[in-house]
């Protein structure tokens, strides 16, 4: 509770009188991209979608999983501004049994490639310009599999050329009457020079539904989190691995502090949500969800779960009369209505005919800025409460209005895209990192913006969320302020200065040159 | 060895011994069909979340009943529980002078039975139903003529419909929310629960109506009471207080095999196949080391689920006439703020303990078919990586199971101690069913 008492002092420099609520007008079927994540049994889970720009337009492409379909590329060509516009591309990239996927430059060219997780073997799909892409497991000696993936994330180790990518698999898909316990293990490929090391396998391994590689602490050393579906597990739990470079790694156990904590784990979304510097996460699963923030004075992992007292347990329908528990899939943290305060979206869907829990159970838009610190639910009066079986899904500004739009991959029915349209919204900036290679997108950097006293910070990430993730613009809202300062923490430790930015713009923010505003 | 190992093992020397099957009975022996479907269930439990303890206990006291009157159904030596049993009538008959094969008998009504009583399981779980339903039971037939699986197999459906039909009308067949009523008032007073949970579903007590369900054998869910818990009291000097501090200094004191003891008789739902589970779990081990005939192994399956069964609709009564709050409760009232149980602190009513009710009921009845120094081994969380514990009587045991939860932090000892008590009143309406001629 301090800490959320914190946040409000902290960020009140950014915040408008009153909770904007955010509207959305659905697009679906007029925005042209039609794509459905179809499939049965080993299609249960996953449905990512993955959001990047490869057409050099600042806009962000889309990526959708198919499940036993294709995966599908989706051009952008929405105007600045205007409604939603998608033509299909052939990329490459049109590969069957695709459960989610990820946009990183991993051979740091300047080009974005893509790394498919799939029920069978991963790929690494290198970028090859204008939205084409070749894969490139061989080239990079990237061992593939033949598991059942459902997680990832990366980052570069200190020294490497290459990233190092955690991938987490499901269940030995092979076994029919007796699956439970039969988690196959999670890899982690370790980045070097020109490729990937031999997988080394995460043991033990718990039937991941979500990774994230993030700094807790703010060591400058990011850890692995790994959330777990317990349907499937014996003997697991939520997972912390320390990865220190050249060093096996470590799972963080009570003894430091890291709490037994087993649930239908799903997705997680980080964000420093309290302002007390560090990342906070939220973990999505069924008929229940977590807030984890640090807890003050500790020295290791030890989370205190604000969930309830922050109103954001997303437990079950809020609209609809359903009254059975939810199931929550993808979770990400942004601001819909540009007043400062990042808020909270949760894609929700029954996993398949499971009657305990809600057929009808809508998508949660959790807006902060309520009462006591609190998110208050407005899913339904913003327009995004779904029905469908949603489960990934991407939060980013499409018609780059600074406006953060909506997608949501739903299973056996289309893909849903929404556009923002909140009125009386606040001023915004929106970011990019560049730094020389390796690791070109700064993944693991800090960026900060300051109005006044008040700060808010991100943490730069690739993973999470439920089998979905973007690379490109960050987004800030600025709420009433014109303008704002920003400031870089690179991922080798070193601090950027302050900058001063304008609001209701782009900037390229590279190391050690001045913001250079991009125009779309 | 995992649990799922040793039904791989047990379903794969079943399969290779087809080819020397008789022409007139199943390659697979019945009781490795029952096993089979019991460890099957023992999963649904732990991965179908309406299987709160009082609901599985529940689907397993219907589950043994059918598979004990398919097989007495065949038996002169084994005498029907209809007539026994609350409002059981009398079961589909078999044809006299047909030939019937028990196994192909056991897999139908095992089948049906299992998939209406976890209806409410998920994909995967549907998905292994069918499994064994359709790739079992291909090789459960295999030797047997075609007219004789066509009667054994509508034979074991027709008592499962029978089953099945019978246990609508107890109270307890349907289950909204995992159990949780959407409205709830608690009840006034410095002594009653209060929700200990950060779950919303759980702000709310888990099925609070029912110790008003019908027994299996107990004629109501009030026929073994319990006297009141030590009165409330803040006071230091009160035995409240006293038994109160008690948990605290267990917790504070805890050594690695109290821990140890804790975490294996924790069995909650969702994570293991919860109490009941546990104790059908430690039966199906027995039957299982001892080479068991099939009488032997539906009797001991039946009467142990139906234990369990009578022992939740009673320690439920009981839990809701005293409403009592849990320790963490008091303790964080009372004695320290800051305390924190080793468990998780289940969200209903503290007194009775529920694991001490139903394994005060299971070693009553175990004891009764087994003798009083019977020692065994409990591997039942083996696959979850706690090492199997060594017991050498039943109530050795179900004396441990009591004391887990003060270990725990979730009970005071009376509402352990008498628990047991409780069980062991309970098990004695089962023990005098008249089921297998001695």
């Amino acid at each position: 509770m301090r800490a959320a008492l914190a946040l409000l002092t902290c960020l009140s420099g950014f915040a408008a009188s009153a909770q904007t609520t955010p509207k959305f007008a659905e697009e679906t079927g007029s925005a042209g991209l039609v794509a459905t994540y179809s499939g049965e049994w080993e299609e249960m889970v996953g449905g990512g979608v993955a959001t990047f720009d490869c057409s050099g337009d600042m806009r962000p492409e889309v990526l959708v999983a198919g499940g036993v379909g294709p995966a599908t590329l989706w051009r952008n060509e929405s105007p600045v501004g205007g409604v939603l516009a998608f033509t299909s591309v052939t990329s490459g990239l049109e590969m069957t049994k695709v459960t989610g996927a990820y946009p990183l430059d991993i051979d740091s060219d300047g080009i974005t490639d893509v790394v498919l997780l799939r029920v069978g073997e991963n790929l690494v799909m290198r970028g090859l310009g204008a939205c084409r892409f070749e894969p490139a497991n061989g080239l990079w000696a990237f061992e593939g599999g033949d598991g059942w993936s459902t997680a990832f994330a990366a980052m570069w180790e200190k020294g490497a050329a290459f990233p190092t990518l955690a991938v987490g698999n499901y269940i030995d898909r092979t076994e029919e009457a007796f699956p439970w316990g039969s988690c196959t293990d999670n890899w982690l490929h370790r980045g070097g020079v020109a490729g990937f090391a031999a997988p080394l396998p995460l043991t033990p391994s718990f039937c991941a539904l979500s990774m994230l590689f993030t700094d807790w602490n703010r060591s400058g050393t990011p850890s692995l989190r790994v959330s777990n579906d317990r349907e499937y597990y014996k003997g697991g739990q939520e997972q912390l691995w320390d990865i220190q470079p050249g060093a096996a790694p470590r799972l963080y156990t009570e003894a430091d502090g890291w709490a037994r904590l087993r649930i239908w784990g799903m997705g997680i979304a980080s964000h420093d949500v309290t302002g007390d510097g560090y990342p906070d996460y939220f973990l999505t699963s069924m008929a229940d969800s977590k807030f984890q923030t640090l807890k003050p004075d500790t020295k290791g992992p030890a989370y205190a779960d604000l969930a309830w007292v922050r109103g954001i347990t997303a437990h079950r329908p809020y609209t609809g009369g359903d009254l059975r528990p939810s199931t929550g899939w993808h979770a990400q943290f942004e601001d819909v209505n540009n007043d400062g305060l990042t808020d909270l979206f949760v894609a929700k869907g029954n996993v398949w005919e499971m009657p305990d829990f809600a057929m009808d159970d809508p998508n949660n838009l959790l807006v902060a800025g309520g009462p006591d610190g609190r998110f208050v639910e407005m899913g339904d009066v913003a327009g995004v409460a779904s029905m469908q079986a949603g489960r990934g899904a991407a939060l980013t500004d499409l018609n780059l209005d600074g406006l953060v739009d909506l997608i949501v991959v739903n299973r056996n029915s289309p893909v849903q895209v929404w556009r923002n349209v909140t009125p009386d919204a606040g001023a915004w900036v929106q970011v990019r990192l560049a730094q020389p290679a390796p690791n070109v997108d700064a993944i693991g950097a800090w960026i900060e913006v300051r109005v006044g006293d008040a700060v808010q910070r991100r943490e730069i990430t690739s993973g999470g969320g439920h089998v979905s993730g973007g690379l490109g613009w960050w987004h800030f809202g600025l709420g009433q302020a014109t303008s704002a300062e920003v400031r870089v923490l690179w991922p080798d430790g070193t601090e950027g200065p302050w900058q001063p930015v304008a609001g209701n713009a782009f900037y390229r923010l590279e190391r050690g040159v001045e913001p250079q505003v991009a125009a779309p | 060895m995992r649990i799922v190992g040793w039904l791989a093992m047990v379903a794969a020397v079943a399969m290779l011994s087809v080819g020397a099957a008789s022409a007139q009975g199943s390659s697979v022996g019945p009781d490795v069909v029952v096993r089979t479907w019991y460890r099957l269930m023992l999963e649904l439990v732990r991965h179908t979340p309406t299987m709160s303890p009082p609901v599985s206990s529940r689907a397993m006291g219907y589950v043994g009943v059918a598979a004990y009157e398919t097989v007495a159904g065949g038996s002169d030596a084994m005498t029907s529980l209809a007539g026994q049993l609350n409002a059981l009538d009398a079961l589909p008959a078999r044809d006299p002078g047909a030939v019937y094969d028990e196994a192909v008998a056991l897999q139908a009504v095992l089948s049906a039975s299992v998939a209406s009583f976890f209806s409410n399981t998920g994909p995967t779980g549907q998905r292994a139903m069918t499994a064994l339903a359709t790739r079992f039971g291909d090789k459960v037939a295999v030797g047997v003529p075609p007219d004789v699986i066509a009667r054994s197999a509508a034979y074991g459906q027709a008592v499962a419909a029978h089953i099945n039909q019978w246990s609508q009308d107890d109270g307890g067949a349907r289950v909204e929310n995992m159990g949780f009523p959407f409205d709830y008032t608690p009840k006034e007073g410095p002594q009653s629960w209060v929700p200990t949970s950060l779950v919303r579903q759980q702000q709310a007590p888990l099925l609070p109506y029912w110790g008003t369900n019908r027994p299996f054998v107990m004629p109501a869910g009030t026929a073994c009471p319990l006297p009141a818990p030590p009165a409330y009291s803040e006071d230091p000097t009160s035995e409240f207080y006293a038994q109160a501090m008690e948990v605290v200094t267990a917790k504070a004191t805890i050594t690695d095999e109290q821990k140890a003891i804790a975490r294996f008789w924790s069995d909650d739902p969702m994570l293991s196949p919860t109490p009941p589970g546990h104790w059908m779990s430690i039966a199906l081990q027995i039957l299982e080391r001892d080479g068991a005939d099939l009488a032997t192994h539906v009797d001991v399956m039946a009467r142990i689920g139906m234990a369990m069964s009578d022992a939740f609709i009673g320690c439920w009564h009981s839990k809701f006439e005293y409403d009592l709050l849990r320790p963490v409760t008091y303790i964080r009232r009372v004695i320290d703020p800051a305390w924190e149980p080793l468990l998780i602190t289940p969200p209903f009513p503290e007194y009775p303990s529920g694991h001490s009710t139903q394994s005060g009921a299971a070693a009553t009845v175990l004891t009764a078919l087994y003798g009083e120094r019977y020692g065994f081994t409990d591997a039942t969380h083996a696959d979850d990586g706690l090492q199997a514990r060594r017991y050498d009587s039943f109530w050795h045991a179900a004396e441990e199971a009591g004391i887990s939860r003060l270990y725990g932090g979730i009970h005071f000892r009376a509402a352990i101690e008498r628990g047991l008590d409780q069980g062991r009143c309970i098990g004695a309406y089962v023990n005098r069913l008249q089921t297998v001629a001695q």
